[in-house]
């Protein structure tokens, strides 16, 4: 989205993204393979087991950054229609699914998909959002 | 009156809460209060109700997308913006965290059904310290 862009902001924004979409892998794999060799119990398998979502979380900390830093207001405006796009959009597959789970018996769908969904919408959003501003 | 007139973004959202949010939420009432005995309901009978129910929900963020569009009180929309964002960004985190504890079995799994009222929350409490800290 922004990778051709000159700016500081976005360019430190783009780098946390590709640099926790780098990190996230590595660390997936590591706890993976700590409970699966050395059966992690207390405090230690809790600590292993939200080390993957730290740099996908340090993506929003840069979210938020990058919003409250933004000066072009253009921008930012549709950065944050984006995200609220996405907001709608995850809340109401969520809502729809936990019913038709409770209700239809849908397949489960596992927590830590919600965080994809969020962005998916992100992006979805995007375009329909400049789309208006042509 | 007078502040219909102040505000007719406003006005909008509870006129929609009034005539399309509280209808949608007595159905969900009585239904639940009918519905115990319904989960025996199987394939598409089964998919009505829940999309009846999941109505609600979607209609709660239509109308609270309605009212962000016509807000012509910059700042009252800028408050509600930065409430909805740190919603957004605390429900995530604490979604991921509990996703990733229930993947390593450590903790339970948390109904999908808890990610909207975890966010409302949130995002009322983000509007509360809002308010307080612009008075």
């Amino acid at each position: 989205m922004f990778c051709t862009s000159n700016r500081p902001e976005e360019r430190r924004f783009v780098r946390a993204c590709w640099m926790s979409a780098a990190l996230v892998t590595p660390l997936v794999l590591g706890a993976a393979a700590a409970f699966r060799f050395y059966h992690l119990h207390g405090i230690a398998a809790y600590i292993v087991a939200v080390l993957p979502t730290i740099p996908i979380l340090w993506v929003l900390v840069e979210l938020g950054r990058f919003l409250a830093v933004e000066k072009d207001e253009f921008q930012r405006n549709i950065l944050i229609q984006c995200v609220l796009g996405g907001t709608g959009g995850t809340l109401a597959t969520t809502t729809i699914w936990g019913y038709l789970e409770d209700f239809a018996h849908a397949p489960h769908l596992d927590l830590i998909w919600v965080y994809p969904i969020f962005w998916l919408f992100v992006v979805v959003s995007y375009p329909v959002v400049r789309m208006r501003y042509r | 009156m007078t502040d219909c007139i102040k505000n007719p973004a406003g006005d909008h959202m509870e006129d929609r809460i009034l005539f399309i949010g509280m209808p949608l939420l007595v159905a969900n009432i009585a239904m639940a209060i009918w519905g115990i005995g319904y989960r025996h309901l199987h394939a598409a009978g089964a998919y009505l109700p829940a999309i009846l129910f999941a109505l609600m929900g979607v209609a709660f963020i239509v109308i609270f997308g309605l009212y962000l569009k016509e807000e012509q009180d910059e700042f009252q929309r800028d408050l509600w913006v930065q409430a909805l964002l740190w919603g957004i960004g605390a429900t995530l985190t604490i979604i991921t965290f509990w996703g990733s504890l229930v993947e390593f079995e450590l903790a339970k799994g948390l109904k999908l059904l808890f990610v909207f009222p975890l966010f409302m929350l949130i995002t009322c409490i983000a509007r509360l310290v809002l308010r307080l800290r612009y008075r």
